[in-house]
């Protein structure tokens, strides 16, 4: 993270979840940091805890050790918030509504709530689905709905949770372009969970790789591979090499968790 | 194709059977298979049904009926989504109700009559009260289920983007729970009419039960079976108008996604 100040700083962050009298360690002592507008991308096999961070982030899980500190530049907006999995959009509001939300809650008043929101739709290329419900929508315009939700908060830092990982390949590909382009025109603070390395080299600044049972950082990639980039970077040996140095690791961790699995402590 | 033909494409079957079993019937009666005395002519029957609500005895009945019927629903729509909203939320008030309304929910509603009228003055609230009671029950159990299906992974992001105790209840648990809560009503009121009929029998000298036990006793068989005609139009039109005024008030809810 050269030459920026820190605007996400993790510290010893453990989280145990107790479950049937018996206790599992998801995060271990986790320790990183993320720069200003920074695209920070987070991998590891499943099992290492990597949803779990996002959530210590978001303040939906309280670790049972450690702490979290995130700048707040601006006040008045929240510090982090969320792109979920599977969209989580609220099925029974229209598309504004949902982008509307986290507004509302917070008390904004509705002719600046609905302003926000055109602008938000606006940027993730969906004006003419305001009044859409979610159900009416496909899984690539949901995920645009989720991504509009967390802007239109103006939060400091923007956390992903595999936001792409449900959807088809070419839809996939068209968002992450689509990503690009918003990181790009807001410089947001991008912290960005995915299973998928090819998805954090086109994305990341740093490639954060995570172990698995207990999470641990195994080791920080920087991805020298310049701005902007967009799919053709694919081609290029430096993409290939650092491929490579990374899949090696975690093709470790991945083997080494699975044969954990067929040990039958789980 | 046309509107109309698109309809017809649509519907026929629905709207071809009972038209056919009518019209076996008005055959089968008229040829001797059935006999006329217990099994009337559909067309017999109909010409007593315009009698019937020409002289106003039909209209004064089923309107007696129908205000029983609307209290009870009343009774049972509060009562029902409230505390299963409650036990929804209350994990704790789920598992001291629960065995209650296990027990109680299956004894036949009619049952519950001489019960009630020892607690509430007899007569005409005995007999709405008895008829609230299984709709209760089956609301209460939707509801409850409702609140319970809703996705955790909704609620979570709801959390996340601040909505907190009324403001989560109102904008995620209540419209999370709707659908089951339009199918509980949808189903109370169905029997609110089934029990409301059964009690008119056992209890009462009006209404379209009462009507049509005391045709039966006097061996007016057409009549008899006009009012079950009636009644069961008045399922009918209750059913279909609630899902009316669900896909109304809930234009979010995917078809498919019927519960």
């Amino acid at each position: 993270m050269p030459g920026r100040s820190p605007k996400v700083v993790v510290h010893e962050v453990s989280v145990t979840f107790e479950s049937h009298g018996r206790s599992a360690t998801a995060l271990d002592r986790i320790s990183l940091q993320a720069g200003v507008g920074e695209f920070l991308c987070i991998v590891g096999p499943s099992g290492s805890g990597k949803s779990t961070l996002l959530r210590v982030l978001a303040g939906l899980v309280e670790p049972s050790g450690g702490q979290v500190r995130i700048e707040a530049e601006q006040p008045g907006t929240p510090l982090t918030a969320m792109v979920f999995q599977e969209h989580a959009l609220l099925p029974w509001r229209t598309v504004r509504d949902n982008v509307t939300f986290g507004l509302e809650n917070r008390g904004v008043a509705r002719a600046e709530r609905e302003a926000r929101a055109r602008e938000m739709l606006a940027m993730v290329g969906l004006t003419r689905c305001a009044q859409h419900y979610p159900h009416q929508l496909s899984g690539g315009m949901k995920q645009r709905v989720g991504i509009a939700r967390a802007l239109a908060t103006d939060p400091e830092v923007l956390l992903m949770d595999e936001p792409l990982a449900a959807l088809d390949a070419q839809t996939r590909t068209i968002m992450q372009e689509e990503l690009l382009r918003i990181w790009a025109a807001l410089g947001k603070t991008v912290i960005y969970v995915t299973h998928s390395l090819e998805e954090a080299l086109l994305l990341g600044d740093r490639i954060v790789l995570l172990t698995a049972r207990p999470g641990r950082v195994s080791q920080v990639y920087p991805v020298d591979l310049g701005r902007p980039r967009a799919l053709e970077i694919r081609g290029s040996p430096a993409y290939g090499a650092l491929l490579e140095k990374i899949w090696s690791q975690l093709r470790e961790e991945v083997v080494r968790a699975m044969a954990e699995d067929r040990g039958g402590d789980a | 194709m046309t509107a109309p033909g698109r309809w017809v494409a649509e519907h026929w079957i629905a709207v071809g059977s009972p038209l056919v079993s009518l019209i076996a019937w008005e055959w089968a009666s008229a040829s001797g298979v059935l006999r006329e005395a217990f099994f009337p002519r559909p067309s017999t029957m109909f010409v007593h049904l315009v009698q019937l609500s020409a002289d106003g005895t039909l209209w004064a009945h089923t309107a007696r009926s129908l205000v029983r019927i609307g209290w009870a629903f009343a009774l049972a729509a509060v009562f029902g989504v409230g505390i299963g909203l409650a036990m929804g939320l209350w994990r704790r008030l789920r598992d001291g109700l629960d065995p209650v309304f296990a027990v109680i929910y299956p004894i036949p509603s009619v049952l519950f009559l001489p019960l009630v009228s020892f607690l509430v003055p007899p007569g005409e609230i005995a007999l709405i009260v008895t008829t609230a009671v299984t709709s209760f029950f089956l609301v209460a159990f939707t509801t409850t289920h409702g609140v319970r299906q809703i996705d955790r992974l909704v609620v979570e992001a709801a959390v996340h983007y601040g909505a907190r105790g009324p403001r989560l209840f109102a904008s995620v648990l209540l419209p999370g729970a709707l659908p089951f809560i339009f199918t509980g009503l949808r189903l109370g009121l169905g029997f609110a009419l089934i029990v409301v009929v059964a009690v008119e029998i056992v209890s009462a000298s009006t209404g379209l039960g009462a009507l049509l036990w005391l045709s039966w006793q006097i061996l007016k068989v057409e009549d008899m079976y006009a009012t079950f005609f009636v009644i069961a139009l008045l399922g009918a039109v209750l059913s279909y108008g609630l899902s009316a005024l669900r896909a109304w008030l809930l234009p979010w809810v995917q078809d498919v996604a019927e519960p």
